[in-house]
């Protein structure tokens, strides 16, 4: 009885994991199958491998449409977007998780309290600023705005990171003749990786992946993220499901490579984001 | 002797003040430009009819009153209601029934783990297109399939009603992989004892999972309860990319409301919209602090 039990258990285990990886990846593999087959295979065999293995839809793609150029903007808005506000969050962190200072409480709850504020809420004015600065349709005016979008969640994770770095480092450096500056880049800002390495991750997910405000601030073709292509090429060739799974998988593979390089980090990332509760 | 050596660490510390405040400017600048002028912005202009040119004239609640006799507003409202509580049941019970049988490590937990997190490490936008290509009616792996039973069957998943609404729930629902992560952390950080001390008292499998292990994730839980019922308030791509909020109005939100109408300019009664996104966010905050008891220490 016993025995059967857990028996049961186990089958109901592995039923629910199983089930899991086939929400997760199954479509996935679906896409970049499809964009090995023939239109007539999609549409008569559509869990048949591919025959054989051709990179023409591939090509077509490359060549009538600015993938290259795309995958410039994500990578340039993301990377310096994420690298400066790590290191503004850093900065405001660190005196926070160390000093003393009228106000700071205060400060603290405002950056905070930020994280219950809907992104898109503030679309309209964001967007009136960003045509009054003149950057609308521009990388840098996207740039701008996802700079602000860590803002709560990075003071948590880096306020608590900075805090745990002991004082006695600081006090040994100040005798040393350290300044302020150096104390803080030579010193904590090193010493803080992980933390940094965690709201780093999660920035630059969110960025690498955000829609919405690309959309909403852009509109040229030679502005476009990835994300945002995708809109555009359902549009061009509709019936051509071939190259359309051929756009897809192109938009989602450098996502997924750079997961598999970094997935025990990026796994902890997000776990230890629930931590601020 | 203690007195003074206080008043000079004090003094010390007066002295960083320069620093001090240096150091938060940047992200000071960023809080008033891009969180607290915004949001006075939208609160002032929700009452207001404004097209962005011209000055604001001030209207009162009138858009708060044209939003609320509004039918696609109203779905909204329908929408989020149900969609919030399928994504605090549902979709939170499914991460949480992963956590925990990840929790006892069966074999290839690690794999299932890193596999589950690639929908969220893609763009909700190719997650919503994938979606779109499987509920295709004539290329889609769905049809295709029931096909082999039913060859006559068709439906237009993303664009008949009821099925829309239905279609566009499916491309989140079993993606809980936050949840999962964050209750998994709860659950790992769990003193051994205490499992082993019940052991020892005779509780079974069941009963430590109920009694000991879930009371004490009920934090990580709410935190995942939070997380994705917002963001069903927020969601936008798997709308925008799918049906567009049809047909007719079935799959409405806010956020799809609130895009159209600043693009016909009508930016007081987008702010309107931003105002309610805004409210609902803290009622969903409240509600969830209060049904998990949140604030208090679970040790």
């Amino acid at each position: 009885m016993e025995k059967m039990k857990k028996k049961i258990i186990k089958i109901f285990m592995y039923t629910v994991m199983i089930f899991t990886i086939i929400v997760s990846v199954f479509p996935i593999i679906w896409v970049i199958m499809s964009a090995f087959k023939t239109n007539a295979q999609i549409l008569s065999s559509p869990f048949s491998l591919p025959t054989s293995i051709k990179f023409d839809a591939f090509v077509y793609i490359f060549e009538k449409y600015n993938f290259v150029q795309y995958f410039i903007n994500s990578a340039l808005i993301c990377v310096v977007s994420t690298a400066a506000s790590l290191v503004i969050f850093a900065m405001g962190g660190y005196v926070i998780a160390k000093f003393r200072f009228p106000g700071k409480s205060l400060i603290f709850a405002l950056f905070t309290i930020t994280l219950l504020v809907p992104a898109q809420s503030k679309a309209q004015p964001l967007f009136s600023l960003v045509m009054k600065l003149n950057l609308y349709d521009n990388i840098w005016g996207v740039t701008l705005v996802y700079l602000s979008m860590g803002l709560a969640m990075s003071m948590f994770i880096l306020k608590s990171t900075f805090m745990a770095i002991p004082k006695s480092l600081d006090e040994a450096a100040t005798l040393d003749g350290a300044g302020f500056f150096t104390i803080f880049w030579k010193i904590n800002f090193p010493l803080a990786k992980s933390g940094l390495a965690t709201a780093g991750i999660l920035m630059f997910l969110n960025n690498w992946n955000e829609y919405f405000y690309a959309s909403l601030l852009t509109s040229s073709d030679k502005n476009r993220t990835l994300p945002l292509a995708l809109q555009f090429f359902t549009e061009s060739f509709s019936y051509d499901y071939t190259k359309l799974f051929a756009a897809l998988t192109i938009v989602v593979l450098p996502g997924i490579l750079l997961y598999v390089c970094a997935q025990e980090q990026v796994q902890a990332s997000v776990a230890a984001s629930g931590v601020k509760g | 002797m203690v007195k003074k050596q206080k008043v000079k660490i004090s003094k010390l510390e007066r002295r960083n003040y320069k620093w001090i405040y240096l150091f938060l400017l940047p992200s000071l600048l960023i809080f008033l430009i891009f969180y607290l002028q915004p949001i006075i912005t939208v609160f002032y202009t929700s009452l207001t009819k404004w097209d962005g040119f011209n000055t604001p004239v001030f209207i009162g609640l009138k858009n708060y009153m044209d939003m609320f006799t509004n039918d696609a507003f109203r779905i909204s409202l329908k929408n989020i209601l149900l969609w919030s509580l399928i994504a605090g049941t549902l979709h939170v019970g499914f991460g949480v029934l992963v956590a925990f049988i990840l929790y006892h490590k069966p074999k290839g937990w690690k794999f299932t783990r890193a596999v589950f997190m690639v929908p969220n490490v893609i763009s909700a936008a190719a997650w919503a297109m994938i979606y779109r290509f499987i509920f295709n009616d004539d290329m889609g792996i769905l049809n295709n399939i029931i096909r082999k039973i039913n060859p006559d069957f068709h439906i237009q998943w993303f664009y008949e009603s009821p099925y829309a609404f239905w279609a566009v729930t499916f491309t989140w629902l079993f993606y809980a992989v936050i949840v999962t992560l964050i209750v998994l952390n709860d659950l790992m950080a769990i003193p051994e004892e205490l499992t082993e001390a019940a052991k020892v008292d005779g509780a079974t499998g069941w009963q430590i999972t109920r009694m000991i292990h879930l009371p004490l994730c009920r934090n990580a839980i709410g935190t995942g309860v939070i997380c994705s019922i917002t963001s069903r308030v927020a969601m936008y791509e798997q709308i925008a990319l799918t049906t567009a909020g049809g047909p007719g109005d079935d799959t409405m939100n806010l956020p799809i409301i609130l895009v159209k109408a600043i693009q016909d300019m009508k930016y007081g009664y987008a702010n309107a919209n931003g105002v309610i996104m805004f409210i609902l966010g803290l009622i969903i905050l409240a509600i969830v602090n209060r049904v998990f008891k949140m604030n208090e220490s679970v040790y």
